[in-house]
C-alpha cells in the first residue's frame, strides 16, 4: 500500500504571521532599494503598504486582472531596463519585483511560504554585491529573521515571533559546525560558470582615459582599493607610488592608452628587491597595481607597454597576487618609434604653451634642465592644489597653465606631460594611487580609491624613464601626508605648498576615530583573507597541512564527506540524545507494578491504579494495606503535584513491599 | 507500508517513523540548487557559506522532526459505549517522557486530521478519535497515525499505523419499540404503579449513581447524612425479566436489538430488571451501572472469546 499524504488542513496564516513577514521582508528588500530602478523601488513599497492596509484596516484586496496587468507591466518594464533577465543585476531587479508583487497577494500559507523563500534568494542578492563582514552578519541576522518566520508560520497560535527566533536561533547555532564543514571542503571551481558581461556596466573603477576632471570622484571615495602586506621593510611615503598603466597618446586634451603591446623588460639599476603581497578589491578593469617598477607577478600576468601588468580577465572578484619591484631603476635606452609616440603631440599647442616650452627648451643645456624648469614654474607660480578645481574649456592645458592655475594631480600631470612633449622631451602620463595608510595592529597597508593618483614619467637618455610628480612641487604634503592629509589641512584653511605642515597633527579624537578605523580594517582583512580569498589554492593549503601530499577535488570530496558524517553524528546526538532518567514517581509504580506481576497480577495497560488495587485487594486481601497505601500516594504525587517527602515515602513503601 | 503496530502501549522509535520532504521541502531543495549554483558562478565565497548554512539548517531540522515525534507514548483512553451506528470517540493518550516539549503533533485517522496537540515536558494529552460503528461488541482497534512537519514545514515525518487496543463497547443499534413480552414461566413482572406504597421497605444502602431519584432516602440528605437509597422486598417488588427465549421468532441480532430496546426502556421507567441470555444470567437490579452491564452483555453476546483474544493480543 502506498502511503497517501493526509489531508491536514493548512490553517491560514494569523495576523502574528503577516506582522513577521513584514518584519522580514522590509530588511530583505533594503539593499536593493539603491540598485533597483526607483520607479521599481517605489512600486513594490506601494504594494507593500497596500496590503498592511488590508490587514490593518481592512482595505480592498486588489482584483485579479489588476494584480494580473502589474505583473506584465512591472515584467515587462524590468526586462526593458535590464535588457535581459540573466545575471546578477537582472535577477535581483526581477526578484525584487516578484517579492512585491507576490507580498499584495498575500492570502494561504503557500504565498507566506513562496515569499519566504524569495526572501533568500534577496539576501543572496546582497551577497553578490558584498562579500563584506557587515554582509556575513547582515546573512546571518536575516536568515534567522525569516527562518523565525517560516517557523511561526507552520505554528499559528501555538509558537509566537520570540518563539520562533529562539527555534530558528538553535537551528543556526547546530548548522554552523556543519556548515564550516562543508565550507572548508566543499571542492571549489577556479573561475565561474558563465560571465554576466551586464552585470560590470556602470561600475565604478579605474578610468582608461584621462580627461581633466575624470578623477574627481575617486577622490571623495573612501572604499578600499587594494590592501598590501610587504615582506621586508615599508618603502618610505615618496617611494609609494602604485603603478597601473600609463597614458602615452594624447590629442592635447585627452590621455588615452594609445600603443599597448605585450613587451618584457630587464631593468638595470642597483635599488634592491622589494616583495610583497597585494589583495586587490574587485574593480572590474585588467590592470593590476605594483610599486614602481614591477619585475616580477605571481599568478604570471601579462606585462604591457610602459611596464604595466595586465591580466587577463577582468579582475570581478577579490584577487591576490605576488609582485617584486625594486625602486631604484634604470630602463635603458628607448627605440625610435617609441621616442617618436612619446613626443607626438597632434594639432597645434596655444602658443602661449609653445612659446614656454621653447623659453625653456632654448635655456637649458640638458633635458633634465627643462624638467627642472617646468618643475620650478610650478612651484614658484600661484599654483594652487585644490580638490575642487573649477572646469576646463577647449584648450585645457592652456587654459589651466595660464587662467585657472587651480587643480589637482590629473592636472599637473596632463600639463607637465604635455609641456614636455613641446620642449622635446619625451614624456607620458602614469594612473595608479600614491600613498597608503600602514595598519600597525595587522601590518598591512592600506590604499584606499582616494589615494587615486596621476603623474609623469620622462625619458633621459643615461637614466631611462624617470617618475616625475609635478603634484609634490605644488603639493608636497600630496605625497608625504597622502590625500588623507592634503584633505585635513584644505579642511583648516592651509594653502598647501606654505610648508606649515605643523597644522596636519590630529586632534585626540581625529586619532581616536582613525585607530578605530584601521581596528575595523584589520578585522575585515581577516574576514576577506578567511571568505572572499578561500578558494582553490587556499584549500588546497589546508589539506596539505592535513598530510594530503598531491589533494585533488576527489581528496576535499572524501574529507568533506566523512567530515560532515561525523558533525552529522555529533549534532544528531546532541539533538536527539535524553536522558535516561524517567518520571521518578512512574518509574517507583513500575517497580510495584512488576513486583505485583511476579504474584501473577498483571496490570491492564487500560486499567486505573485505583481499579488495579481493588482486583489485586480482591484477589489477596493479605496485601490490601501496602497496595492501598501505595496506590494513595501514587495517585496524591502524580495528580496533586510534586512533593519530596510523599516521593521518599512512596519510594520507602515500594521498597518494603514484598508480596508473596 | 507493514500493518499496524499493535500493542497496550506503544512507544515510536526509529523502525516505526518515516520521513520525506514535504512540497515546500522541494521547493527550498531547488532554492538551494539555485544559490549554489550562484555561488559557484560568481565565486562568491560568502555565497557559499549561505548555501552551507542553509544546508545544514534544513539536515538539523531533519533531527528536530524526528526528535518531535521520537519516543512519543501511546496508550488507549477512556472510550464512552455508544450503540451500533453511533460515533464512538476512541480517547488515545499522548505522552511525553522527553525534557523537551514537542510541537503540533498530528493524529491522523483515516486520512483526516483528527487533532493537532502540543506537549510540554512529561505531560500528556488525550486526543479522541471519531470512529463511526456499524455493529455491536468491541470497538475495534483505532487505527491511526501521528505525523508532524515541526519546525520548518520543509519535512514530513509519520509513523507506521496503530491500533490501540480500546476498551470499547459498542451497544447492539435497539430495535423498534414494543411492548414488553413475557416469558409464561417467569411471570413474575406486575403492572408498575405499586412499587412504593405496598412495598416493605427492606433497609438503606449507599447511594449509586443512576438509583432512582424516588428512591433516595431525601430526609437522611436534609439531615445532611449523605445519600442513602432505600430498598425495597417482598412480592411488590416490580421486577421484569429480559428473556432471550421471550423472542422465539427473531434471529440472533434482531433478538439482541430488541433485548437492548427493553433494557434502554426498562432503565428510563426505573424498573428493576435482569436479563438471560444463553450462558449469561444478569441478577435483577437497576441503575445506570446495571444498564451498562446488560447491554454490554447483548453487546459481547457470542463475542467474548474473540475480544478476549483480541485484548491479550
Amino acid at each position: 500500500m502506498a502511503f497517501r499524504f493526509p489531508k491536514t488542513k493548512e490553517p491560514h496564516p494569523d495576523q502574528g504571521a503577516f506582522y513577521l513577514l513584514l518584519l522580514t521582508v522590509t530588511p530583505v528588500l533594503a539593499p536593493h532599494v539603491g540598485r533597483v530602478p526607483a520607479w521599481l523601488s517605489l512600486a513594490v513599497a506601494t504594494f507593500i503598504v497596500w496590503r498592511y492596509l488590508i490587514t490593518r484596516h481592512g482595505w480592498h484586496a486588489p482584483p485579479m486582472w489588476l494584480r494580473t496587468g502589474l505583473t506584465f507591466l512591472i515584467a515587462f518594464g524590468v526586462v526593458t531596463h535590464y535588457g535581459t533577465i540573466l545575471g546578477r543585476d537582472a535577477g535581483v531587479g526581477l526578484l525584487f519585483a516578484l517579492l512585491g508583487l507576490k507580498f499584495l497577494e498575500l492570502r494561504r500559507v503557500r504565498d507566506h511560504v513562496v515569499v519566504l523563500l524569495m526572501c533568500y534568494l534577496l539576501i543572496l542578492g546582497q551577497l553578490l554585491y558584498s562579500q563584506s563582514l557587515a554582509s556575513g552578519g547582515y546573512m546571518v541576522a536575516l536568515t534567522l529573521l525569516t527562518t523565525a518566520a517560516m517557523v511561526r508560520l507552520q505554528h499559528p497560535g501555538r509558537i509566537d515571533g520570540w518563539q520562533g527566533l529562539r527555534f530558528a536561533g538553535g537551528l543556526i547555532a547546530k548548522a554552523l559546525p556543519l556548515m564550516l564543514i562543508v565550507y572548508l571542503f566543499f571542492p571549489r571551481l577556479q573561475g565561474g560558470l558563465w560571465a554576466f558581461t551586464a552585470d560590470t556596466a556602470g561600475a565604478t573603477g579605474f578610468s582608461d582615459v584621462l580627461r581633466p576632471g575624470s578623477i574627481n570622484q575617486l577622490v571623495e571615495n573612501d572604499a578600499v582599493a587594494f590592501r598590501v602586506r610587504f615582506d621586508g621593510a615599508v618603502p618610505p611615503p615618496e617611494q609609494r607610488y602604485w603603478r597601473g598603466l600609463t597614458l602615452a597618446t594624447t590629442d592635447g586634451k585627452v590621455w588615452r592608452r594609445g600603443v599597448d603591446v605585450a613587451q618584457g623588460w630587464r631593468l638595470s639599476g642597483a635599488g634592491p628587491a622589494l616583495g610583497y603581497t597585494v589583495t586587490l578589491e574587485p574593480n572590474h578593469r585588467v590592470w593590476l597595481f605594483t610599486l614602481d617598477l614591477p619585475i616580477e607577478v605571481d599568478p604570471p600576468a601579462t606585462p604591457r607597454t610602459g611596464y604595466v601588468i595586465q591580466r587577463a580577465k577582468p579582475v570581478h572578484e577579490r584577487t591576490r597576487y605576488r609582485a617584486v619591484s625594486i625602486t631604484r631603476y634604470n630602463t635603458g635606452p628607448l627605440a625610435a618609434d617609441a621616442r617618436a609616440h612619446n613626443l607626438h603631440l597632434p594639432g597645434a599647442v596655444s602658443p602661449r604653451v609653445a612659446s614656454l616650452a621653447a623659453r625653456w627648451q632654448s635655456a637649458a643645456r640638458t633635458p633634465q634642465d627643462i624638467v627642472q624648469s617646468a618643475l620650478g614654474y610650478f612651484r614658484e607660480q600661484e599654483f594652487y592644489y585644490t580638490l575642487q578645481p573649477p572646469l576646463l574649456g577647449r584648450d585645457p592645458v592652456d587654459e589651466f597653465l595660464f587662467d585657472t592655475r587651480r587643480g589637482f594631480c590629473e592636472h599637473y600631470a596632463s600639463a607637465f606631460a604635455t609641456l614636455m612633449r613641446a620642449a622635446g622631451v619625451p614624456s607620458r602620463v602614469v594612473l595608479g594611487y600614491q600613498g597608503g595608510e600602514l595598519n600597525p595592529a595587522g601590518d598591512y597597508m592600506i590604499v584606499r580609491q582616494a589615494d587615486a593618483h596621476a603623474w609623469a614619467e620622462v625619458w633621459l637618455a643615461g637614466q631611462g624613464w624617470r617618475r616625475v610628480d609635478p603634484t609634490g612641487a605644488v603639493a608636497p604634503e600630496r605625497i608625504e601626508h597622502g590625500i588623507d592629509g592634503v584633505r585635513r589641512l584644505l579642511r583648516r584653511g592651509v594653502r598647501l605648498g606654505d610648508g606649515d605642515a605643523r597644522r596636519i597633527e590630529l586632534g585626540w579624537l581625529e586619532q581616536a576615530w582613525r585607530q578605530a578605523r584601521l581596528s575595523w580594517d584589520l578585522v575585515n582583512h581577516n574576514w576577506n583573507q578567511a571568505v572572499m580569498a578561500f578558494g582553490p589554492e587556499a584549500q588546497e593549503a589546508l589539506m596539505r597541512v592535513l598530510g594530503f601530499r598531491a589533494p585533488s577535488w576527489v581528496h576535499l570530496a572524501i574529507v568533506m564527506a566523512f567530515a560532515a558524517l561525523l558533525m552529522g553524528l555529533l549534532v544528531a546526538g546532541l539533538v536527539l540524545y535524553q536522558p535516561r532518567a524517567r518520571d521518578p514517581v512512574r518509574a517507583l509504580y513500575a517497580r510495584y507494578c512488576a513486583k505485583l506481576a511476579r504474584i501473577g497480577l498483571r496490570r491492564n495497560p487500560a486499567e486505573g491504579p485505583r481499579d488495579f488495587a481493588q482486583r489485586a485487594v480482591a484477589a489477596r486481601p493479605n496485601l490490601s494495606d501496602q497496595v492501598e497505601r501505595i496506590t494513595e500516594i501514587y495517585i496524591g504525587l502524580r495528580y496533586g503535584g510534586d512533593d519530596a517527602g510523599r516521593l521518599r515515602e512512596l519510594r520507602e513503601n515500594v521498597r518494603a513491599f514484598r508480596p508473596s | 507500508m507493514r500493518g499496524p503496530i499493535s500493542a497496550p502501549t506503544i512507544t515510536l522509535r526509529r523502525p516505526q517513523l518515516y520521513m520525506l520532504p514535504t512540497r515546500y521541502g522541494l521547493w527550498f531543495t531547488a532554492i538551494l540548487g539555485a544559490i549554489l549554483l550562484a555561488a559557484v558562478n560568481y565565486n562568491n565565497g560568502l555565497a557559499y557559506m549561505f548555501t552551507f548554512l542553509l544546508g545544514a539548517m534544513a539536515v538539523v531540522s531533519m533531527l528536530y522532526t524526528h526528535r518531535n515525534v521520537s519516543r512519543l507514548r501511546l496508550t488507549p483512553g477512556p472510550c464512552a459505549p455508544v450503540f451500533a451506528g453511533e460515533t464512538a470517540s476512541a480517547g488515545v493518550w499522548l505522552h511525553n517522557d522527553s525534557d523537551k516539549p514537542r510541537y503540533a503533533v498530528s493524529v491522523i485517522h483515516a486520512h483526516r486530521e483528527v487533532a493537532r496537540v502540543d506537549l510540554a515536558p512529561h505531560a500528556k494529552v488525550r486526543v479522541d478519535i471519531p470512529i463511526k460503528t456499524t455493529q455491536r461488541g468491541w470497538l475495534p482497534a483505532t487505527r491511526f497515525y501521528v505525523t508532524s512537519r515541526f519546525p520548518l514545514g520543509l519535512l514530513f515525518t509519520w509513523s507506521r499505523e496503530m491500533g490501540l487496543p480500546l476498551r470499547g463497547v459498542v451497544y447492539p443499534s435497539p430495535g423498534p419499540p414494543r411492548p414488553f413480552t413475557l416469558t409464561p414461566d417467569r411471570r413474575r413482572y406486575q403492572e408498575v404503579g405499586h412499587q412504593t406504597e405496598g412495598d416493605d421497605f427492606a433497609g438503606l444502602r449507599d447511594y449509586r449513581r443512576g438509583d432512582s431519584p424516588r428512591h433516595v432516602h431525601w430526609k437522611a440528605v436534609a439531615r445532611g447524612q449523605g445519600m442513602y437509597t432505600k430498598e425495597f422486598s417482598g412480592a411488590g417488588q416490580d421486577t421484569l425479566w429480559l428473556d432471550w427465549d421471550a423472542l422465539p421468532e427473531l434471529a440472533t441480532e434482531a433478538r439482541l436489538a430488541q433485548l437492548c430496546r427493553w433494557a434502554i426502556d426498562a432503565e428510563r421507567e426505573e424498573l428493576r430488571f435482569g436479563l438471560n441470555l444463553p450462558g449469561v444470567a444478569l441478577p435483577a437490579d437497576r441503575g445506570e451501572r446495571h444498564r451498562h452491564q446488560c447491554l454490554k452483555a447483548l453487546a459481547l453476546y457470542g463475542l467474548e472469546a474473540r475480544a478476549s483474544e483480541a485484548a491479550m493480543g
